[in-house]
């Protein structure tokens, strides 16, 4: 039979002698293969960035600062492609809170049965082929595809004149983006209302707050860390998003995730490249130290 | 639960919920219906066919990319399940110093772009030949190691998260009784807390394999000339002739991959509702 203390909070061995030992046993096969192939990598592109390696004759191969003095005075066309990334980024993740949040509430606080089947029917299409969900779309939105094909086969749109602005542009790529990420950060929504103390909430109703009030001054506020990590969820890895700009972007859609992708794959030119993967990578880690107490790491897989 | 929401905000929460999961499903759905369909990939539908299907069985290209997909997934799955186990239970059963640095670092391949790991894991294997090739004249080049590599560090996060929550509630009096019984660290380990684990550990290897199956980014940068499953479809997506063969294979694993999750996520809570009834003292969600 369990003891209390055995079943009770999280459970410690106390410490013995040669414990030391057998903790680093435990942690240096892990440890290793992410310094040796996570770790360190990021300190080569970063090494990459200044000079100090260079593995093309095109490469400076100099120590200076000057790749970032080009890049952060704005002597490229990075910066501006960075900006508008930004923008996309953030358009796409405050849309996908938007959309996530009523379910998020909806399955903790209206539904009482079968409220995790309901969830993971959400979170299942995130588990399944990225690149078949993109391409969905494109199928979808191209000028020969469903939605054009559709409007000229009933009448509404003649065939010669499909909507063009569809695929290939901003907007696809938000929407697809969109489409790919509500899944996810459905997740850490749900969790932190799921999580709220409901007598908080009768305890408002009591002293005679309206239910919209309630919502407004009570929920909304203690499930604000919930939707931060959402927010996050999703602005990292779009951010760093390339394969669906490839796909559905055309020309405007372009993302700084495009520019780094060419820079290492068709322009190979490493340094540049590296400048920009670490600024991204920066920027990632800045919004980390800044917002990373509301991220709790458990949400992702506590599904 | 009725104080806080009003029967017609309900109704309005109903109502879009239905329109979400509709939104989220109707596009792989059309998918699916055009990979039978007789013609082009668009409507209105040309008539019936599974000649994608057949079709698709023998181009001698696609399968062996789906092989490549299936050796990298079996692969980083198996090695992420076992780093992802010695982190949950250092993280979960040892107190040790600098535990919150070793646990960022287990966590960041979370939170770091794909594209930036995968091209850091390009530089560095890119390096590492070139000073290979300058010292013995050997290189090792890309390939599907390179994204086995790879996929296992960002695999990891998420075996552990998977196996974590099980091993904290796993009582340690089943290890000690079995260690009062003269059982040694290894026996005690094999016989009692690996079976108790073994759900955790299934759930944990499907997870990690959907995510290498389908994983573009960094194999794009690492597969070389070998290319994945994700690699090919990208490559192939240009070529409108082929279009119908790949929405039909990616069918398939779509669903192949929801039946994985499923299995996954039905075992994880049958295994939790087990050890919830078993040590009642602690809450389960």
């Amino acid at each position: 039979m369990a003891t209390p203390e055995g079943a009770g909070s999280p459970v410690v061995v106390r410490a013995r002698r040669g414990d030391g030992r057998a903790t680093l046993g435990l942690l240096s096969g892990p440890l290793v293969w992410l310094v040796l192939f996570f770790v360190i990598p990021v300190g080569f592109i970063a090494a990459y960035s200044v000079g100090a390696v260079s593995l093309f004759p095109t490469d400076s191969g100099v120590l200076s600062l000057q790749e970032w003095a080009h890049f952060l005075g704005g002597g490229s066309i990075y910066l501006g492609l960075f900006w508008k990334s930004i923008r996309i980024s953030l358009t796409v993740s405050l849309v996908v809170v938007l959309l996530a949040y009523p379910v998020g509430y909806y399955l903790a606080l209206c539904v009482r049965r079968r409220k995790y089947v309901l969830l993971l029917l959400i979170i299942a299409p995130f588990l399944t082929s990225f690149l078949l969900r993109v391409l969905a779309w494109k199928v979808i939105l191209g000028e020969q595809g469903v939605l054009n094909s559709f409007l000229s086969w009933s009448h509404v749109r003649s065939p010669d004149d499909p909507i063009t602005w569809l695929l290939y542009g901003q907007f696809a790529v938000m929407l697809v983006l969109a489409y790919v990420w509500v899944p996810f950060v459905a997740l850490p929504i749900f969790v932190s209302l799921e999580n709220l103390d409901r007598s908080v909430l009768e305890a408002a109703g009591d002293l005679g707050a309206s239910r919209w009030r309630t919502f407004v001054r009570v929920t909304l506020p203690l499930s604000l860390p919930g939707v931060l990590a959402a927010f996050l969820f999703v602005f990292i890895p779009t951010i760093g998003e390339f394969v669906t700009p490839l796909l559905v972007g055309g020309p405007s859609g372009y993302m700084f995730g495009n520019a780094i992708n060419n820079l290492f794959t068709g322009a190979l030119d490493w340094q540049t490249g590296s400048v920009l993967a670490l600024f991204m990578l920066t920027v990632v880690a800045g919004l980390m130290a800044l917002f990373g107490r509301f991220l709790q790491v458990r949400s992702v897989a506590a599904g | 639960m009725e104080a806080a929401t009003s029967n017609s905000a309900r109704r309005v929460l109903t109502v879009f919920f239905v329109v979400l999961v509709l939104f989220l499903y109707i596009p792989i759905a059309i998918l699916a219906v055009l990979s039978f369909n007789d013609g082009d990939v668009t409507f209105p539908l040309q008539g019936f066919t599974t000649e994608w299907y057949s079709r698709s069985l023998s181009n001698p290209s696609l399968l062996a990319a789906l092989r490549r997909s299936a050796i990298v997934a079996t692969a980083s799955s198996a090695i992420a399940v076992a780093l992802g186990t010695l982190v949950a239970f250092a993280l979960v059963r040892r107190r040790f110093v600098g535990r919150s640095v070793a646990s960022a670092l287990f966590f960041s391949p979370l939170v770091v772009p794909y594209l930036v790991f995968g091209i850091s894991l390009l530089v560095l294997l890119t390096a590492f030949d070139r000073f290979l090739a300058d010292s013995t004249g050997y290189v090792i080049g890309l390939g599907l190691h390179a994204v086995v590599i790879g996929h296992v560090v960002v695999s990891l996060p998420y075996t552990a998260l998977t196996i974590i929550p099980l091993l904290e509630r796993l009582p340690v009096s089943l290890e000690e009784a079995a260690q009062d019984l003269g059982a040694g660290p290894w026996d005690r380990f094999r016989r009692v807390t690996l079976p108790l684990l073994t759900p955790a550990l299934f759930s944990s290897f499907l997870i990690a394999f959907t995510l290498s199956f389908d994983e573009y980014a960094i194999a794009s940068f690492l597969a070389g000339t070998q290319a994945t499953w994700p690699v090919f479809l990208f490559g192939q997506l240009r070529v409108p002739s082929q279009l119908p063969q790949l929405v039909a294979v990616s069918s398939v694993i779509f669903f192949a991959s929801l039946l994985l999750v499923l299995t996954a996520e039905i075992t994880r809570r049958m295994s939790a509702r087990r050890y919830g009834e078993a040590f009642a003292s602690r809450g389960l969600a």
